[in-house]
């Protein structure tokens, strides 16, 4: 009795700690306007507010600029990593260690640094208001993502090259026929905080696209004003609702996926 | 037939036949990490050497064409700015606030959720959540959290200690910001640490439970030290995320979220990449700003170090599991 409680009380009170305000959110977002201030919880659900976040922020469009933008990103981004990623695990140059410590230490640099250098770059060759510069990131891989992958593959037994090799195949065939299609759950983490990242980042839509380009985060931030600029905070938290709610599927569904690529990919470098 | 296998290498010196396959091995190495390093060079290194280019010159964003050199004005400047001396306080406090009870709420998480109970996976879905949740998303959910109004905190307080009303983002921003830091970031730790526990060959802890040790000395003297690489890449990571935090102290202003060039935070939360933001985008000032951006790299690069200096101390990497 008294281990079982030591057990489940700890854990349940942490629990509701943390759930407390995502709860409050749902709450918020099922009450009237009028009783925001007033009542603590609603007299009964309230449920066109999601209706009016849909329309009052014209929610498909933004939605489905953040899914072609986070979409296209992640892509691009998990299969040139992966491809980088199996040359750091597997094949020799002069100049390796020295490069795989670069990947590392640009992990330290603060992005802000490099992303006012960068901006000023995308503003002079025209490319802001565009999704250019996320096509260009992308392209050059990540190094949270490289990493993952060289440390994944290096895991794989080198006996599989050899024999691929003595089959006549070159390392681009050995990559796409043997490495990647093995390396399912590092594709799926990197694949789900690459999308996550560009899905829920708000500061570099917010300098370098416009107002109707631009990501549901971007667009969440004030969309939700009556016509005197007062703040509508339930409708406000509908729209949070379901800004977020894809999300919370997606992982709810992916979470084993996640625990694995992290514990296989290790931490031990 | 089987003698014309040989003809090659003979025809052929051995050491240039290797230096062939070396040179071609080493092109197939460059030229499968060759979009990463194209990447490097033209999205990072120049940008890099052109930001710290920028920090020695009066570059406002428009003045190319007549842009002078003012040697190290601008570092100068900054250590003479009090505005962005108060915003390396408030970002150093944030870190002392966040940092320590972040890395012990997440071990203590992983500790738990580790355990053999019911539910464990809801458990984990539900700390791992704020992790998941994007920043504007998490700044909403914190300022309605804690309205003055609309708010469950006020509600609970209230029920304590009858007619309070705390404006907590303006009275108390830097708490309401340490704790939504903690709280988004808590998953995130947890999960590597479970990782980190996974890790630990079970029979350790088997081995030292029939020696008599009770769970706590089991947490204390076998899981501890074997989790310390992993406390120290948690520790590392939390500080260099701590000192970068930007966007949350904005969309928490009060008022309507968003960054338009208004938004400064209350001077509590006026943090020093919030300074650096606000001199390059707001004031136009990209050379001082690229300035005050080296200094922060400097300093996240310098508590790294020291960090790094003392892991020999009491980084235990000795188990190879």
């Amino acid at each position: 009795m008294t281990r079982a409680a030591v057990r489940y009380v700890p854990v349940s009170f942490f629990a509701v700690v943390f759930a407390l305000p995502i709860f409050w959110v749902l709450v918020t977002s099922l009450k009237r306007q009028s009783e925001f201030g007033s009542s603590l919880f609603p007299t009964q659900l309230e449920w066109p507010n999601y209706q009016l976040a849909v329309v009052l922020a014209d929610f498909m469009h933004f939605a489905l600029n953040s899914l072609v933008l986070s979409g296209s990103y992640a892509t691009i981004v998990v299969i040139v990593s992966a491809l980088v990623g199996y040359g750091f695990a597997r094949h020799r140059g002069p100049g390796r260690n020295q490069l795989f410590g670069l990947v590392l230490a640009l992990l330290i640099v603060p992005t802000f640094v490099q992303f006012v250098p960068q901006f000023v770059l995308f503003a002079r060759l025209g490319l802001t208001n565009s999704y250019w510069p996320w096509i260009l990131w992308a392209l050059g891989g990540s190094p949270f993502a490289i990493f993952l992958f060289r440390q994944f593959f290096a895991t794989f037994p080198r006996e599989l090259d050899d024999a691929a090799e003595v089959d006549g195949a070159g390392p681009l065939r050995i990559f796409l026929q043997i490495y990647l299609p093995n390396a399912g759950p590092a594709i799926a983490a990197s694949a789900i905080f690459m999308f996550l990242w560009v899905w829920g980042d708000y500061l570099y839509p917010a300098l370098l696209l416009h107002q109707d380009n631009t990501t549901l985060a971007v667009r969440m931030a004030n969309a939700y004003v009556d016509p005197h600029g007062n703040p509508l905070q339930t409708v406000t938290m509908a729209g949070v609702v379901l800004y977020v709610m894809p999300l919370i599927l997606f992982f709810a569904f992916a979470q084993r996926f996640i625990v694995r690529g992290i514990v296989t990919t290790g931490l031990k470098g | 037939m089987a003698g014309a296998t040989h003809v090659l290498p003979r025809v052929m010196p051995r050491p240039a036949l290797l230096r062939r396959r070396a040179v071609r091995r080493a092109a197939t190495f460059y030229l499968l990490v060759s979009p990463w390093l194209l990447g490097f060079v033209l999205l990072s290194a120049v940008p890099l050497a052109g930001a710290l280019l920028m920090s020695l010159t009066n570059y406002d964003g428009l003045n190319l064409d007549y842009v002078a050199f003012v040697g190290v004005d601008n570092y100068a400047r900054a250590f003479s700015d009090p505005e962005a001396q108060h915003a390396l306080l408030r970002t150093l406090l944030l870190m002392v606030l966040v940092v320590p009870t972040g890395l012990v709420l997440q071990l203590l998480l992983a500790l738990m959720v580790d355990q053999p109970i019911r539910l464990s996976n809801l458990f984990r879905t539900i700390f791992y959540l704020p992790y998941v949740i994007p920043v504007v998303a998490g700044a909403w959910v914190w300022k309605i959290f804690v309205d003055p109004s609309g708010g469950l905190v006020n509600a609970l307080v209230g029920a304590v200690v009858p007619d309070v009303n705390i404006r907590w983002l303006v009275e108390y921003p830097t708490l309401v910001l340490a704790v939504f830091t903690i709280w988004g970031a808590a998953g995130g730790g947890m999960v590597i640490f479970l990782a980190g526990l996974q890790g630990i060959p079970a029979e350790y802890r088997e081995a030292a439970m029939i020696d008599g040790a009770s769970p706590a000395q089991v947490t204390r003297f076998i899981t501890l030290p074997l989790l310390t690489p992993v406390i120290f890449f948690n520790l590392v990571t939390g500080i260099i995320t701590t000192l970068q935090v930007l966007v949350q102290p904005m969309l928490l202003s009060p008022g309507i979220l968003g960054l338009s060039p208004g938004t400064v935070p209350p001077l509590d939360n006026y943090l020093y990449p919030v300074h650096a933001y606000i001199e390059i985008f707001v004031k136009q000032l990209f050379g001082y700003g690229a300035a005050l951006l080296w200094l922060l790299f400097a300093v996240v690069l310098g508590l790294t170090l020291v960090l790094f200096g003392t892991s020999r101390r009491w980084v235990h990497y000795g188990v190879e599991a």
